[in-house]
C-alpha cells in the first residue's frame, strides 16, 4: 500500500497520458477522411498530439520507475511543457477544421486539452511534492 | 491552530474511506446542479437567439417540402437541404394584402470533397429587400455585398477578408454573423447572382442534378413580415388560401417545436437532477447518523475532558463542512470542465440551439451548486450534531447506550 502511495503521481501520470495516446485514435479521433480520400487538416494535428502522447506516456512510465527520487521529479517536470504542447496543437499551433460544429472542435480539440491540462497540473504537483519531500540539495 | 491539526481534520483524514466516499457524493451533487442548471440555461439562450433571429412572421415554402424529413430544421436552423419552387410564386405572394416586407431565399448545399472547402448549407438571399441576415451582422468589411461576397456563420474559422470555395468558385468573406447556438452558425449567405453562379457550377461538375429547375427563375423559401394593422393569422390564411402549391408557416409555431423540445429536455434533466439528490441526501444524512453514533464513547470522553456541549457538535459540524466543502468545489470543477469545453457534443447530440451563457451567469451556476450542496450537507449533518451535543456521557460510558 505505501509502495503504490509513494508512486500514486506516476500511476495517474501514466493513466492520463495513455489516455491521450489512445484517445486521440480511438475515442476522441479527429474527422475522418473526405470524400476523395483526402485529409482535412484536423487530421495532422491528431497525428501530433499521437506523437506528444507517445512521448508523454514513455515520460509518465520514467516518473513511475523513479518513483520520489529527484530523476522522477525531473522527469515529472520534463511532462509539464509536454503536455502545454500537447493542448496547444489543437488549440492554435494546427487549424482544425473550418465549421467548429465538427468531430474535431466539438470532441477533440475539448478532450485533448481538458486531458493535457490535467496531465501538466498533476506533473507540476508531483514533482513540487517530490522536491519538498527530499528537500534541497539531497537524493534520496 | 493550524486547520489541519484541528480534531475535525484528522477525524476526516483518519478515516480516509468513508471521507472519500462522502465528498464523492457531495461532488456528484454538485456536479448534478451547475451541469443542468447550465444545460437547461444554454438552450433557453438558444431558443431566445434562434427567436430572435429569425426575425419574419412567416415563411412560405413549397408544399412538396413539407415532406422532408428535416424540413424544420432546413429553414429554421439552416440544416444542409435544399427544395425549390417557381420565381412566379414570389410575385403571387408579394400581391397579396397585409405584408410589410418580403424577401425570398434559394438554398444550395455544398460538398464534402475537394470542389468545396466545406460541406455546409449555403442561403441565398436579396440584399435589397432582406430584414432577416443583415442585423446579424457582427463584423463587415463595409460597403454592399459583391457578387462572389459571402456573409458567413460564427461557427466557420474563416475571417473576413478570407477567401472559400465552393464547387471550385472562390468567393470572399466579406462579413461574420453573430452566433445563435443553431446550424445557422455554419451557413454562408450571399446574394443571388453568386448563389446562381454557384448552383451551375455545381451542375457542371457533375455533383447536382435538378433537372427541370431553372436557378434563374427559383427560390426556396419567402420569408414575410406581416404589416401593421393585419393579424399574422389572417395574413397566413390568406396565402394558404389564394396561393397554391405552397404552403405558409408562422415561424412562432415551428418554434413552438423547438421550444416543447426544450422543455421535455429541462424536464428530464430535473427528474435526473431531482433523483441524485433524492438519493444523495439520503445516504449523507445516513452517513452522517451512523459515523457519529459509531463515536459515542469518542464524544462522551471528550465532554469528560472538558469539551461543552457546544465544542461537540462543533466538531461533527466542521467535519460535515470540511467534506462538504471538498466534495461540491471538486463537483463543480469536474461539471464545469465537462460542459465548458464540450458544449459543441452536448449541442450536436440534442439537437436544440445551445448558446452557453455568459461567465456571469455560469459563474452565478457554480455558486448556486456550491451553496446548495454545502447547505444539504451541513444540514443533513445538522441532526447528528445535535443528537450528540445531548449525549448522556455516564451511560455511554458504562456501556448501556
Amino acid at each position: 500500500m505505501k509502495k503504490i502511495r509513494e508512486r500514486i503521481g506516476g500511476i495517474v501520470l501514466t493513466i492520463l497520458s495513455l489516455a491521450l495516446t489512445v484517445g486521440v485514435k480511438t475515442v476522441f479521433s479527429a474527422c475522418g477522411p473526405k470524400d476523395d480520400g483526402s485529409w482535412m487538416n484536423c487530421h495532422w494535428a491528431e497525428q501530433a498530439v499521437f506523437g506528444i502522447g507517445i512521448a508523454l506516456t514513455v515520460i509518465s512510465v520514467l516518473v513511475l520507475i523513479f518513483g520520489k527520487s529527484r530523476t522522477g521529479a525531473g522527469a515529472s517536470l520534463a511532462a509539464v511543457p509536454a503536455a502545454a504542447i500537447a493542448a496547444f496543437t489543437p488549440a492554435g499551433l494546427i487549424n482544425l477544421c473550418m465549421m467548429t460544429n465538427m468531430h474535431c472542435h466539438s470532441v477533440t480539440r475539448p478532450a485533448v486539452i481538458v486531458l493535457s491540462v490535467l496531465i501538466a497540473v498533476t506533473a507540476a504537483v508531483n514533482a513540487a511534492v517530490i522536491f519538498r519531500k527530499t528537500g534541497r540539495g539531497q537524493d534520496k | 491552530m493550524k486547520l489541519t491539526e484541528s480534531l475535525s481534520f484528522r477525524n476526516v483524514t483518519g478515516h480516509g474511506a468513508r471521507s472519500l466516499i462522502l465528498v464523492i457524493l457531495t461532488a456528484l451533487m454538485a456536479a448534478s446542479v451547475v451541469c443542468g442548471t447550465l444545460v437547461v440555461s444554454s438552450l433557453r439562450t438558444g431558443l431566445e437567439a434562434l427567436e430572435a433571429r429569425l426575425g419574419a412572421d412567416i415563411m412560405v415554402v413549397p408544399a412538396s417540402a413539407v415532406s422532408k424529413h428535416n424540413f424544420e430544421n432546413i429553414v429554421l436552423q439552416g440544416s444542409k437541404g435544399y427544395f425549390y419552387m417557381d420565381r412566379s410564386y414570389y410575385d403571387k405572394v408579394a400581391a397579396r394584402e397585409g405584408i410589410e416586407k418580403i424577401s425570398p431565399q434559394l438554398f444550395l448545399a455544398s460538398a464534402s470533397s475537394g470542389c468545396c472547402s466545406v460541406p455546409l448549407q449555403i442561403i441565398g438571399y436579396d440584399p435589397e429587400t432582406d430584414f432577416t441576415v443583415s442585423p446579424w451582422i457582427k463584423k463587415s468589411a463595409g460597403g454592399e455585398l459583391k457578387d462572389l461576397d459571402v456573409v458567413v456563420g460564427n461557427d466557420l474559422s474563416v475571417f473576413v477578408g478570407n477567401t472559400i470555395t465552393f464547387y471550385g468558385v472562390t468567393c470572399n468573406v466579406a462579413a461574420k454573423l453573430d452566433k445563435t447556438g443553431t446550424d445557422l452558425d455554419t451557413a454562408v449567405y450571399t446574394n443571388m447572382n453568386t448563389i446562381r453562379e454557384l448552383i451551375r457550377s455545381s451542375v457542371e461538375l457533375g455533383m447536382n442534378e435538378f433537372g427541370k429547375i431553372d436557378p434563374d427563375n427559383s427560390v426556396s423559401c419567402i420569408l414575410i413580415k406581416v404589416a401593421d394593422g393585419y393579424s399574422v393569422d389572417e395574413v397566413l390564411n390568406d396565402l394558404n388560401l389564394h396561393v397554391r402549391r405552397t404552403k405558409s408557416f408562422k415561424t412562432k409555431d415551428m418554434i413552438s417545436g423547438v421550444s416543447d423540445s426544450l422543455i421535455g429536455v429541462s424536464d428530464l434533466i430535473g427528474v435526473l437532477i431531482a433523483a441524485v439528490w433524492v438519493l444523495g441526501l439520503v445516504i449523507l444524512f445516513l452517513a452522517f447518523y451512523m459515523s457519529v453514533n459509531g463515536r459515542k464513547k469518542e464524544f462522551a470522553v471528550l465532554r469528560t475532558a472538558g469539551a461543552s456541549r457546544k465544542k461537540l457538535s462543533g466538531i461533527v459540524m466542521t467535519e460535515a463542512l470540511m467534506i462538504t466543502l471538498t466534495g461540491a468545489v471538486s463537483g463543480i470543477m469536474i461539471g464545469l470542465l465537462i460542459i465548458l469545453p464540450f458544449n459543441g457534443l452536448i449541442e450536436e447530440s440534442l439537437g436544440l440551439p445551445f448558446l452557453l451563457p455568459s461567465l456571469p451567469t455560469a459563474f452565478i451556476c457554480a455558486a448556486f451548486a456550491l451553496a446548495v450542496s454545502v447547505g444539504a450537507g451541513m444540514i443533513s449533518a445538522a441532526f447528528s450534531a445535535y443528537r450528540i451535543s445531548r449525549i448522556d456521557t455516564g451511560l455511554i460510558l458504562r456501556g448501556d447506550n
